[in-house]
Order: C-alpha cells, then sequence, then structure tokens
C-alpha cells in the first residue's frame, strides 16, 4: 500500500526535523517546505493527505498559504493542522475559520502529534 | 533507596491502594519521592523512608502513596470509549429512562481529564448525565477539581474546536467552562473499598486502573465494581484491558473492545 504523504512546512529546520521523526514513526512519508510559497508550488503538483504548517514565515506565512490552498484543485482535501506558538484563543480561533481542521500548540511531543492526527481521521 | 525500602513501599502500596509497584519502578519511584522528601522537611528519601517506617503518620504515608500512583490520563483517550458513550448508550440509556439523567462514574479519574471528556460527550449529545469521578490522589483530586489545564495538557486528545468551545484561557491555562463544572462531582474513594451504600450508576469507566492493581485483589475491585452498576448498566475498560480471569462479575460485548456488561452469574447473585 502506497503510504501516505505529510508536508512539513515551517521555516525552523529543527522543528522540521522534530516533527519528520514523529510523523515519519506513523507512518507517514514526509516532504518539507520552508515558508508558505515553497509549500504552495509543491502542493500545485502534488497534494498531501495531512499538512503541518507553521503561522509566521517569511515569503508567505500560513494563513495565506493555507487560504490559497483551499481554492486549488483538490485543495480542499489535505487536513491542515497548524503547528505554530501562536496560543491566543481568538487566533485558533481564526485558523479554524479559515479553513484548518486542527491545531497544535508548541511545544508539542509525539503524543500530542498523534492524538491529534487520530482527531482528524488520518491514522 | 534500599530494596528493603523499596520492599515495605510495595507493601504499603498494595495493602492501602491495592497498587501493584513493581520492581522496575524502583528508580522512577526513588525520582518521584525526592520533592515530596523535600516538601516535608527531610534532607533525603531515605530520611523520610526511614521516619516513615519508626512512626507511620498517616498523612506522611498517604503523601508517599499518591505520589507513587499511575496519574497518567489524556482527554478522550481510547477515543473510541467516548463515542460509543456519547453517540449510541447515552441515547439508548436516555429512553430506557425516560429521559431522566444518566449517572455515570468515572473509576479512578487522576486529574480529571476522562471525567470533563465524559461531560463533554454529554454535552454533545444534548443528554443529561450526572458525573461522580473519585480519585485515591487528594492531590490529583484538586488538579481535577481546578479543571485547569496547560496547554500541553489540553491538546493531548481534544481537538482545538472542542477545547475552545468547553475551555476558556486564562493566562497560560485553559479552564473548564461553568457548563461542565456544573455536570462533575469530584469526590476522594478508594476502589480497593466494598460499598457501603446503595448507590449505583448507569455507566462506569474504569480504565487502565485494572492493570496496575495487585492480581490478587483485581477481582475484589471488579466485584466492589459490578455492586455499583445497575443491573443494565455498562463498565468501560481499557481496550486491552480483560476482566474474565479475575472475576466471573462481567462479560465482554462483541465486537465492542473496552466494554462489558453483567455477567449471567453476577445477575443471577442479585436475583
Amino acid at each position: 500500500m502506497t503510504p501516505k504523504t505529510c508536508l512539513i512546512v515551517d521555516d525552523s529546520r529543527i522543528i522540521r526535523k522534530v516533527a519528520r521523526r514523529i510523523v515519519e514513526g506513523l507512518g507517514f512519508e514526509v516532504d518539507e517546505a520552508a515558508d508558505g510559497a515553497e509549500a504552495l508550488a509543491f502542493c500545485s503538483g502534488l497534494i498531501p493527505e495531512v499538512i503541518l504548517l507553521d503561522w509566521s514565515m517569511p515569503v508567505m506565512d500560513g494563513m495565506t498559504f493555507l487560504r490559497r490552498l483551499r481554492t486549488l484543485p483538490g485543495g480542499m482535501a489535505p487536513k491542515v493542522l497548524f503547528c505554530t506558538i501562536e496560543t491566543r484563543a481568538e487566533r485558533i480561533a481564526e485558523a479554524l475559520s479559515a479553513g484548518a481542521d486542527d491545531y497544535v500548540m508548541k511545544p508539542f511531543d509525539g503524543e500530542i502529534l498523534t492524538s491529534k492526527f487520530a482527531e482528524v481521521g488520518v491514522v | 533507596m534500599s530494596p528493603e525500602d523499596f520492599d515495605r513501599l510495595q507493601s504499603l502500596m498494595t495493602s492501602r491502594a491495592g497498587f501493584r509497584l513493581t520492581r522496575d519502578r524502583m528508580k522512577l519511584a526513588e525520582h518521584r519521592l525526592g520533592p515530596v522528601a523535600r516538601r516535608e522537611g527531610f534532607e533525603t528519601v531515605d530520611a523520610m523512608l526511614e521516619a516513615l517506617w519508626a512512626k507511620p503518620i498517616a498523612s506522611l504515608g498517604w503523601a508517599v502513596i499518591e505520589t507513587l500512583l499511575n496519574p497518567e490520563t489524556w482527554f478522550r483517550r481510547d477515543r473510541v470509549s467516548f463515542d460509543t458513550f456519547g453517540k449510541e448508550l447515552l441515547p439508548a440509556l436516555s429512553r430506557a429512562r425516560g429521559g431522566q439523567p444518566i449517572k455515570v462514574w468515572s473509576a479512578g479519574c487522576s486529574t480529571g481529564q476522562e471525567a470533563w471528556s465524559l461531560a463533554i460527550a454529554a454535552q454533545e449529545a444534548g443528554i443529561a448525565v450526572e458525573i461522580v469521578a473519585t480519585d485515591l490522589s487528594q492531590r490529583a483530586l484538586e488538579k481535577a477539581r481546578s479543571g485547569a489545564y496547560t496547554g500541553f495538557e489540553i491538546q493531548r486528545g481534544l481537538k482545538a474546536g472542542t477545547m475552545l468551545r468547553w475551555f476558556d484561557q486564562a493566562e497560560d491555562a485553559w479552564i473548564a467552562r461553568a457548563e461542565l463544572r456544573a455536570m462533575v462531582h469530584f469526590a476522594r474513594a478508594n476502589l480497593c473499598d466494598a460499598p457501603t451504600d446503595p448507590h449505583r450508576f448507569d455507566i462506569i469507566f474504569c480504565r487502565h486502573v485494572l492493570s496496575d492493581v495487585e492480581p490478587a485483589l483485581r477481582g475484589a475491585m471488579l466485584d466492589n465494581l459490578e455492586r455499583r452498576l445497575v443491573d443494565d448498566g455498562c463498565l468501560f475498560l481499557g481496550l486491552n484491558e480483560q476482566p474474565e480471569n479475575d472475576s466471573i462479575a462481567f462479560r465482554p460485548v462483541a465486537g465492542r473492545k473496552g466494554l462489558f456488561v453483567k455477567s449471567p452469574a453476577a445477575l443471577r447473585r442479585v436475583a
């Protein structure tokens, strides 16, 4: 069976590395992007099943990426989980209204990410 | 900590809490007891234990016991059990009870995440429930009653939308809303103690408790749970927990991992 794919979008190489280890442990094939523009280019060619998305990034932020993703052909399909240091309730509500499926507050660990993936139905 | 001290701790945990403190937890026990020793005014764990063995003061004994219990829990742990509870059992039981509140017991609730998860499931099902949540540890109950969880704790098992709907943000904590608080009553109880009153529940959640109970005491504990459950009620255990080897009080529900009802033998005993 072809493994599901997860795109990790974060400008921090360390966060991408930590998240990659956890997500690969869940059986996903992982791709990385360092900002929203890179992620959008990736999604124009191949839509992943799950996207783990940082909020503040250079070039294009997570919210702009999410809004544009949802207008792409097939762009409604991926489950998008914001994964950010933004922890205010208003920002979380804003992310959900913009079409995010769930929200992970940094810091996180493998158990949190696993439970979030389960709640959105991808594992 | 000497092996002799650990042996005595094992005996204390079994006799007072029914808890099986396995030898592989010796290092963990020593690590956890450090802060208790400091809080209680002892220089070392060894000094605290020496004092406890010389004069077994109840408050110090319970402080030690509470620290060594397993507090591991999170929101909607084994989420299939909460789906069964909210989407199937509550509607069916509510119809059977003519709309009367369904009585639910979270037995061994630790820091309360299970009880709040049950309250949320009931709210979302639109069905009235009365939840009693008990634990042996006063410290765990204090946290449970506060209904306050860190960002780390709140998102373990809860979707962000559910968190925003049922918890208010206050500085670094997320606090259970009044609507949930009105549904849950927290109290201290030892599951090894036989019931002394006739109060019974429609549904009991006692998950991930049995596996830490001393095997010789599991049967009595399950029998105590059976006596607290109405005849057409349901017991939820952890998805991998099996009561069959310890008691004949319950039988599994086919195709529903972790869900049990009273066995024919238990029902005959009642009759």
